[in-house]
């Protein structure tokens, strides 16, 4: 059966075709490898950070998924292990090269109300970095026009909550997605291209947002959308990283 | 056109061949998926999911009640138990669901509907099936496979220049993943059964909780369109309940009756009753939610209270006409003589009175409102209304 559908398909390219057609697929998936940032930061005034400031750094929310050649994306268990080691090594790096003293958020026991209020507030942050997403990096269709010249976003003052005892005056949260191109997908790609069909393939996506502890604004904010890099791999979190930290105010 | 028939036959019989083997085994107690299996990915997935939902405010957190749903689920299977964690959801709507990692929802109108206890062991059987049968991963093998499957034929096709034969593939497609779903659901209706039957419940109990939805889908006449059954998810209702029956008649040779345990479970619901009949209330639809009121009645325990919110019931329905409003105060009426209800029965009375315009009457079940709730949050509007009617009519 298989082997019948990719007669019909190659039946109609002869040879000359085929090669310039193939030609076409490489520089389709050569060309398509890019990565963007862009910061926004708080509208209102930012108080340059004490030298001696503290950041709070939260448990990045990091997963990774294959892309199957129908679009389906899997998560992936192991994978996603591995880049949230790298992600987490990565920050702590970088932070520390900025001469900034980092503390760990280490998330209260379960069922505890601590416990809780932490979960709300991650839920809130994402909700949040999601709001942004839509009103800053998505053009102006679906973008409130109050939103258009400022950017003013809070998790409002209970995040205070989180820096309990640490003296932290800010912290830092991190989300990451990322996805490969299975095999299928792979082969699908080519497949595609040589009918003309651009199909994309794995994205890397994340979003990074340094938040005042004593007010729960939003002071800096970046979005990451790569085709290129990897998680898994240490070096290349690393780079992710570095990207998705240019320009924090710290 | 020879060729995109074939094409297309030859796709249907690949996806029909495609579902027909599985090796998937029954999950062991205390499993854990490998870390690098398809199923490791979906387990972390859902614990993201589940870690959210733990947080909702629309989980219930009442301990007793947590204890009683938990009870049933460790009594219909002990040795999986500590790997399940069971949230209760305040809504209306009957559903309960089971993820692969082994976090389960059990809707609050769910429960409401259960008469007695062996209904709602039935249907937390049928989950506790899902999970230990990894459906969640044996439909994601399907899925995936098929769909891949699919992305390519539609691409062959297309290049071949018979585009509309992907939409019909397409179809087929959905249709098998449906069809594997269908299989998973009896499989669980199934699985269910037996928990429920070898726990000692009564096995008869098993088909009766679908005979009674099936009564109030069957009350309602302007439903929205149900979806085909093409790609029902679920097989007929009327085909779950002929073969639990025919399940239950099979079981029953030979042994004792099973039990039901309806004060057990009137016991444990009885608190929270009134703000799941309000929430019910709530979505309007009159005709459920008269078959719902009907069999709670039939259950007789706490008959005053289901009194009251038949009779709010029909006083939200408000029609133009007085027919409503009569229902509704012989129903307050009979709350009241039996007992029970809360003590709004007796504001609503006014209202309804109010409505047919029978002031006097209107005022004295106020004037009852307000000596029976001396603390009542709506005292000054209450009181005002009397002094209106007091010098209008």
């Amino acid at each position: 059966m298989i082997g019948a559908r990719h007669n019909v398909c190659v039946g109609y390219v002869n040879r000359r075709s085929l090669s310039i057609a193939a030609c076409a697929a490489l520089l389709l998936l050569a060309l398509s490898a890019c990565t963007i940032t862009k910061v926004h930061q708080s509208t209102g005034t930012m108080e340059a950070p004490p030298s001696d400031a503290r950041v709070l750094l939260l448990p990045p929310n990091v997963q990774l998924f294959e892309l199957a050649a129908s679009g389906l994306l899997e998560p992936k268990a192991a994978w996603t292990e591995t880049a949230k080691v790298n992600v987490q090594a990565a920050l702590d790096s970088q932070l520390q090269e900025k001469n900034l003293s980092i503390v760990r958020y280490e998330p209260p026991q379960e069922d505890t109300p601590d416990a809780h209020t932490f979960q709300q507030m991650e839920k809130l942050h994402e909700a949040v970095g999601q709001s942004i997403l839509i009103h800053k990096y998505s053009g102006e269709t679906i973008a409130l026009p109050t939103k258009k010249d400022t950017f003013d976003w809070t998790l409002g003052p209970d995040v205070r909550i989180l820096a309990r005892d640490s003296g932290a005056s800010y912290a830092l949260f991190v989300y990451m997605r990322d996805s490969f191109s299975s095999g299928g997908r792979v082969a699908l790609q080519l497949m595609a291209a040589l009918i003309g069909v651009g199909l994309p393939g794995g994205q890397q996506l994340g979003f990074a947002s340094l938040v005042d502890l004593h007010t729960g604004d939003v002071v800096w904010f970046n979005r990451l959308v790569s085709t290129v890099g990897d998680l898994r791999k240490d070096e290349s979190a690393h780079a992710a990283v570095e990207n998705l930290l240019s320009e924090i105010p710290l | 056109m020879r060729l995109p028939t074939i094409a297309l036959l030859c796709a249907t019989l690949a996806l029909s061949v495609a579902c027909a083997t599985s090796d998937v085994v029954d999950l062991q107690p205390g499993e854990r998926p490998a870390l690098e299996t398809d199923e490791a990915g979906l387990w972390m997935y859902m614990e993201e999911v589940e870690h959210n939902l733990s947080t909702s405010g629309s989980i219930v957190k009442a301990p007793a009640l947590n204890q009683y749903v938990r009870g049933i689920v460790c009594r219909l299977a002990p040795d999986h138990c500590p790997n399940m964690r069971i949230y209760v959801v305040q809504t209306p709507h009957f559903n309960a669901s089971m993820a692969p990692n082994g976090y389960m929802q059990v809707w609050t109108g769910l429960i409401l509907r259960a008469q007695n206890e062996a209904q709602l062991a039935y249907v937390l059987g049928h989950e506790i099936g899902h999970f230990l049968r990894r459906h969640s991963l044996q439909l994601w093998r399907d899925a995936r496979a098929k769909s891949d499957f699919l992305a390519f034929f539609t691409l062959g096709a297309a290049a071949a220049g018979v585009g509309y034969v992907g939409n019909l593939a397409q179809l087929a497609a959905l249709a098998s993943i449906f069809v594997f779903s269908r299989e998973n659901e009896r499989e669980a209706d199934d699985v269910g059964f037996r928990l429920m039957a070898k726990a000692g419940y009564d096995p008869f109990e098993a088909p009766k909780i679908w005979q009674a939805l099936i009564e109030e889908r069957d009350a309602v006449e302007d439903e929205d369109e149900a979806p085909p059954i093409f790609f029902a998810t679920h097989p007929t209702t009327e085909e779950r309940v002929a073969t639990l029956q025919r399940l239950a008649e099979q079981f029953a040779v030979g042994r004792a009756a099973g039990v039901r345990r309806q004060a057990e479970i009137l016991a444990a619901t009885a608190p929270h009753r009134p703000a799941w009949l309000r929430g019910l209330l709530r979505i309007r639809n009159f005709e459920r939610n008269s078959v719902v009121i009907a069999h709670l009645l039939e259950n007789a325990a706490n008959v005053g209270e289901i009194h009251f919110f038949q009779g709010e019931m029909h006083r939200l329905r408000g029609d133009k006409d007085k027919e409503d409003s009569e229902s509704a105060a012989a129903a307050y009426d009979k709350a009241i003589s039996l007992g029970g209800a809360p003590s709004e029965v007796h504001r609503s009375l006014g209202q309804v009175y109010w409505r047919m315009g029978q002031s006097a009457k209107a005022r004295e079940a106020f004037e009852r409102y307000l000596s029976a709730e001396p603390d009542a949050h709506d005292r000054a509007m209450i009181e005002a209304q009397i002094a209106r009617m007091r010098k209008g009519s």
